[in-house]
């Protein structure tokens, strides 16, 4: 049997996610495979030069959205898979990391299907939102995932980034 | 007429810096103070991209809340344009 679950929201003027907490987090002497996704900020999108990425979250809905996408995982992976989240608050640097997700299973395959189901959930369904700051002084929101939409349909990715669902 | 007040986030935020609102709504339900932000969005800040509304859900402090729901006791919400993290 794994460990605990374990996620958080890390506010980047107290601390700065370290991937390392993600591995212990996960690590088991069942476990064969550990995989780790690690966001970092870019320093070009579609074509601009990114100076940095200001995180907006609301909190106390995140903290329950990712005990939901958690459990969904381990209701599919389950119960010998261990998890773990942890994603940035507030104004961060180019490469700076952004987001952590972490799956441990006995072995590789389980691990690494687990790990990426999560940080899609993570992108597509937690209320977090990315203001990016250009290096020519401009700033704007991303266009992103409506949550409008059914879950079953987020998940199934049937949406177009720009071109949200009515609600 | 209920009193809710919406927090505001991505976008939204830039429409007040406390980051809250109050709106007055007519009804009890989720969609009443969808159409109630969209009449105070026209007549308050029209430069707003209004449009953005349509694709952006409300919520309380533990789920995403469906327009046939009814507004939490308590008054307060969330307003939640599309997402994007990671």
């Amino acid at each position: 049997m794994g460990g605990q679950h374990a996620w958080k929201v890390v506010d980047r003027t107290v601390a700065a996610i370290d991937p390392a907490e993600a591995i212990a987090a996960v690590s088991d002497v069942g476990f064969g495979g550990i995989d780790v996704f690690i966001g970092k900020v870019r320093d070009l999108n579609q074509g601009r030069a990114v100076q940095g990425i200001t995180y907006d979250l609301f909190e106390p809905l995140v903290m329950q959205e990712i005990g939901r996408l958690v459990a969904e995982v381990e209701a599919q992976f389950g119960p010998r898979v261990t998890l773990y989240v942890a994603h940035a608050k507030g104004r961060l640097a180019v490469g700076e990391v952004a987001v952590v997700v972490a799956a441990g299973t006995p072995h590789r395959d389980a691990a690494f299907r687990a790990c990426r189901q999560l940080i899609e959930s993570v992108k597509h369904r937690l209320p977090i939102w990315k203001q990016e700051h250009y290096e020519d002084g401009d700033s704007a929101w991303s266009e992103g995932c409506s949550l409008c939409q059914d879950t079953a349909e987020a998940d199934d990715h049937a949406h177009a980034h720009g071109q949200p669902t009515h609600c | 007429m209920k009193q809710i007040q919406v927090q505001l986030f991505g976008a939204f935020s830039e429409l007040d810096p406390s980051r809250e609102i109050v709106v007055q709504t007519e009804g009890e339900r989720v969609g009443d103070l969808r159409r109630a932000l969209r009449a105070l969005l026209a007549r308050q800040w029209p430069q707003f991209k209004a449009g953005l509304l349509d694709y952006s859900a409300f919520a309380d402090e533990r789920q995403v809340l469906r327009d046939g729901d009814r507004l939490p006791e308590d008054g307060r919400v969330a307003i939640l344009p599309p997402v994007s993290g990671g």
